[in-house]
């Protein structure tokens, strides 16, 4: 077999995804010196939340396939964890916040146990139902986790600007480990699951394993972000479960550009603040965003990244995949739709 | 008695779910998709039923029809624009067919959410009951005329739907193209159309079901998301694709959640439709009428 | 003037309190946090902003607090903790407001004073009852409202009245339901020690609550408590009245939420609320101040129906705002939390200054007036309802009518 134009398509394209994510998260660093505005900056920490909270789904719905309905769910477990640790036991943020990424991994681990055979339409409903067991299981525990009325969560400082920065840094661990995985034979072979699962099973790529550590990881860098976030809004509610919360962060990887490293960068960046812009003209940020999420998912499968990205193919230029297929998978996925 | 109260109540509460889960049991038949903007449907056929009658001064009699044909108005809309690809065919697109209809469909519900919620406001309406008799007794139970009427007329519409399904023409080739779209655009069947009919009649029953609960539930923007997950539930539990199984499951399910409420946990009600869908899934995958045979 | 200005500005930064301005005409913000959707309690956010809308025309006719207007900004929190913390977050950092005040349901109460108290802007809680708002002490928080410890005694006093043996209580999942319920018990069992006391937590979104009233057709107790707000509440009461549970010969009903004088009850409740008791902060056969009086025409006028508690409690809200600012001749927070620390008001409902006492009543119009009234006919207005305890008097519990089945 002639070796293709671009022997390293998969790193290579890997390597665009994570120059630009690196240039979105040097803006994001620098924007302090132009947005003081306390307000603003809340806004832009509150959208690395769902950043990173996107992240760690894009790497399971995106990347390995299993389009599970449970974000937000694992981070409102991820902030319970740390709110219950605080609550009952008294315990400090050093044992709080890990706590809220080892219990929801352990969690989605079990998770993933359950829907091993499952995929599609099952593998969502499975998830969605999972998702909302644990919203309703914290929603009515009154005497265990208070409920709806949230449990209070100590701040790790009271500076915004530096709460700013720890949120940098830590979409900036969860994006160099997904993109770390991605660089890894894991990263492949969960692409090949997402694929074609029993032509990868054939291939000798253990899927059990593989969707097991999909999983686990996925839901505690979810759990993560809503640790984090408990921390900055000092009130974790059930309200961090909402299915509502899973659409938001399914419309931003979609806008953004699903199975990219850095579509959910963008797309949560995007949507959130935009909304917030929305907001005071008149409340219609939802509507934009459902909408968009429609055409996008109809005529725009690769969001806003895959945009950009075709118009850089269409350069004719160094991109790479100029004359293959967008996404440079195999032509398998298209023989499954008909 | 009242365990015989809780049975009635419970097979009461289980009509009502049944005439939201048969649409989307058969959409799932023929498309092999979840419809997760259904309890969308139920939502604008609550607020039509409300909105006509409350404003126009129509009778309740004549806003029910007009929310029926709102909801399969909407139905027929969704079919056409967003599930047409599905079938006619796509090339190698990012996202796969199954999480196609899933996103698809989600941002559909959300879209419809936000856009009642900031075209007619947010704030809860009442809908006028179908009969002004607040309290009856049938026998030994007690209940509303409204609860009554809505009751028969559930078990008229279902019964009607599964008869339109074995004996009529279309109902013939739904269930064709349901087993075998090939096979049965190969005889001739027009699989577009029966698609489209299969959304209409879900959307027409499922506003039928926000319109006949609308006295109760005072219609709000986000008041099916609720529904929409019971009937997930049901659909799954009854066996995806089968119209008697989801009958069964909604039924068993209404028994279920009113007995357990009592004697179990009231406020874990809800969990238990969903642990008995995880439990279904991983034991009995195809439910309890469904074929063998499931997506991979 | 512009160097002090950016040099106030500067020392401002950190504390996101209003300094003082040099502007003489520029508006004083006052934040309003509300529930404006569900499945917060719309109706009450509506009545608290009717009332915030009534009293601020008055003070602007007046010429305005320290000669400036006042300006309102509402956020909409949905009844909802997490949206109240994000609503006076934005309040505070952006719309820069002197005070915060709206608060009309305890869980999102509670969450906005941690806020407030960490910013340290003033906060005049509206309607919030749960008394953990109080037992927490910050001293940005006064309460011209309700409590839930006066209502509990209240109730618990007409019920040892009543001599009734069984007791079954629903109160929402939320801190004001549960919070109520429990203090409930505790009083009862001082007051009315032979009674059987029970509360059922229902969930405040929920739709049907059959399966819990059900078992209550089986085994009726004496007497059923209302400790939810609507539209919770309306369903419920809708449903025990289908099943014949209660109000019936056998079993009374009584509201201790305070949901008879809303605008939307009869349309709701139809014959259901018939019979029904009430614990009531306003009647019009209760003694008023002039101001009150005037605000209660104005009400009337606009909305052709009587008003209730929350427009005045709301009316009082920002009165004692702009009270607080002109004693402390500014608005700077400190000084506001001082002047309402110290003040002798005189308010929409009376006469009163904030208790010092920690616990349930810091900060607190303690003695807040309450009276007893029961529902007789469908549809009947307030000022016909039969009056069982006026203000400060004792009970009449032989004015008490029961149905016939």
């Amino acid at each position: 077999m002639s070796p293709p134009k671009n022997p390293n398509l998969h790193s290579s394209k890997l390597a665009n995804e994570l120059i630009l994510s690196l240039v979105v998260l040097g803006v994001l660093a620098l924007l302090p010196a132009f947005v003081q505005s306390p307000y603003w900056l809340g806004v832009l920490i509150v959208s690395m939340y769902f950043a990173i909270m996107s992240s760690g789904w894009n790497l399971l719905a995106g990347y390995a396939g299993q389009f599970s309905l449970a974000p937000a769910a694992f981070a409102m477990l991820g902030g319970y964890s740390t709110g219950l640790f605080f609550y009952h036991l008294k315990a400090p943020l050093w044992i709080g916040l890990p706590m809220a990424i080892i219990i929801p991994g352990i969690i989605g681990l079990v998770l993933g146990r359950i829907v091993l055979r499952l995929s599609g339409a099952y593998l969502a409903l499975t998830t969605l139902s999972f998702a909302e067991i644990m919203r309703l299981i914290i929603y009515n525990s009154i005497d265990f986790t208070r409920g709806d009325q949230g449990l209070n969560v100590p701040g790790l400082l009271d500076d915004r600007l530096a709460y700013y920065y720890i949120f940098l840094v830590s979409l900036a661990i969860v994006v160099g480990l997904v993109y770390w995985i991605l660089r890894m034979p894991l990263g492949r072979f969960l692409q090949a699951l997402r694929d074609d699962e029993i032509g990868a099973a054939s291939r000798g790529v253990n899927v059990v394993r593989c969707k097991t550590i999909a999983f686990f990881v996925s839901c505690a860098i979810c759990g993560f972000a809503g640790g984090l976030y408990g921390t900055f809004a000092r009130l974790v509610s059930p309200e961090l479960g909402l299915i509502a919360q899973t659409g938001l962060v399914i419309a931003m990887v979609v806008i953004g550009g699903m199975g990219t490293l850095v579509g959910p960068l963008i797309g949560a960046l995007l949507v959130y603040t935009a909304s917030e812009f929305l907001r005071d003209v008149g409340g219609i940020q939802m509507i934009v965003f459902s909408f968009l999420v429609i055409i996008f998912a109809r005529y725009f499968r690769e969001g806003l990244w895959g945009l950009v990205r075709r118009g850089f193919d269409r350069r004719g230029g160094r991109g790479p995949g100029g004359g293959q297929p967008p996404d440079g998978r195999s032509n398998l996925a298209a023989k499954r739709g008909a | 008695m009242l365990a015989l109260d809780l049975f009635v109540n419970g097979l009461i509460i289980g009509l009502y779910y049944a005439l939201m889960a048969v649409g989307l049991s058969m959409i799932f038949g023929i498309l092999k998709v979840v419809n997760f903007a259904h309890g969308e449907f139920y939502m604008v056929g609550a607020y039509a039923y409300t909105l006509i009658s409350l404003n126009l001064g129509v009778s309740p009699w004549l806003a029910l029809p007009i929310a029926a044909a709102a909801g399969g108005a909407i139905g027929w809309l969704t079919e056409r624009w967003l599930m047409r690809p599905l079938y006619t065919g796509y090339g190698s697109w990012g996202l796969m067919k199954d999480e196609y209809a899933v996103v698809v469909t989600f941002g559909l519900s959300l879209l419809l959410i936000n856009l009642f919620d900031k075209v007619i406001g947010p704030y809860p309406m009442r809908g006028p009951a179908l009969s002004d008799v607040t309290r009856m007794s049938i026998g030994p139970f007690m209940m509303s005329g409204h609860k009554l009427i809505t009751a028969g007329l559930a078990i008229v519409l279902i019964v009607g739907l599964a008869l339109f399904i074995k004996r009529s023409l279309w109902g013939r080739q739904i269930q064709a193209v349901a087993q075998n779209r090939l096979g049965a655009s190969i005889a001739g069947i027009d699989t577009a159309r029966a698609s489209c009919i299969v959304f209409v009649a879900s959307g027409v029953l499922a506003a039928i079901a926000g319109a006949l609960l609308a006295p109760v539930i005072n219609p709000a923007p986000d008041v099916g998301i609720f529904p929409a997950i019971k009937s997930y539930v049901i659909v799954v539990i009854g066996g995806m694709g089968s119209i008697p199984g989801s009958i069964v499951a909604a039924l068993i399910l209404g028994v279920l959640e009113s007995f357990g409420a009592v004697y179990l946990s009231y406020d874990y009600r809800d969990t238990y439709g969903l642990v008995l869908l995880i439990l279904i899934l991983l034991f009995r995958p195809q439910g309890l009428f469904g074929e063998r045979s499931r997506e991979v | 003037m512009r160097q002090l200005r950016y040099v106030l500005a500067a020392l401002a930064a950190g504390v996101f309190s209003t300094a003082g301005h040099a502007q003489s005409t520029e508006p004083i913000t006052i934040g309003v946090s509300i529930a404006q959707s569900p499945p917060g309690s719309v109706v009450q956010g509506t009545q608290v902003k009717d009332g915030v809308e009534i009293i601020a025309k008055i003070l602007n006719d007046g010429g305005g607090v320290l000669g400036r207007p006042l300006k309102i900004v509402y956020e909409d929190n949905q009844g909802i903790p997490e949206k109240g913390r994000a609503a006076v977050e934005k309040l505070i950092s952006r719309d820069k407001v002197v005070a915060l005040t709206g608060g009309h349901q305890s869980s999102v109460c509670l969450a906005e004073i941690d806020v407030a108290h960490r910013y340290k802007v003033p906060y005049i809680n509206t309607n919030c009852w749960s008394d953990d708002i109080r037992t927490k002490g910050y001293p940005e928080v006064f309460n011209p409202g309700n409590y839930n410890t006066r209502v509990s005694s209240a109730m618990a006093e007409t019920i040892a009245a009543l001599k009734v043996k069984n007791v079954v209580a629903f109160a929402e999942n939320t801190d004001y339901g549960i919070g109520q319920a429990k203090v409930l018990a505790e009083f009862l069992k001082k007051m009315a020690p032979d009674t059987n006391y029970k509360y059922v937590a229902l969930d405040r979104a929920g739709k049907d609550f059959t399966p819990a009233v059900l078992p209550l057709r089986a085994n009726p107790p004496d007497m059923v408590v209302n400790i939810m707000l609507p539209p919770a509440a309306y369903i419920l009461m809708n449903q025990l009245y289908e099943q014949g549970v209660a109000p019936s010969a056998k079993t009374w009903f009584y509201d201790g939420a305070g949901i008879a004088d809303y605008p939307d009850f009869w349309q709701n409740v139809k014959e259901a609320g018939k019979y029904m008791l009430a614990f009531g902060l306003y009647h019009p056969q209760m003694p008023m101040p002039e101001l009150g009086q005037k605000v209660a025409k104005i009400y009337q006028e606009q909305a052709k129906h009587e008003p209730n508690r929350l427009i005045f409690q709301a009316a009082d809200s920002v009165l004692l705002i702009a009270r607080a600012i002109e004693q402390a001749k500014s608005t700077d927070s400190a000084a506001m939390i001082k002047a309402l620390q110290d003040m002798q008001f005189e308010g929409v409902r009376g006469k009163f200054s904030f208790s010092k006492e920690p616990g349930y009543g810091f900060q607190q119009w303690v003695d807040i007036p309450y009276v007893t009234y029961q529902l007789t006919e469908v549809n009947q207005p307030l000022s016909k309802t039969t009056l069982i305890q006026a203000t400060g008097q004792p009970l009449q519990t032989d004015k008490l009518v029961k149905p016939s089945n």
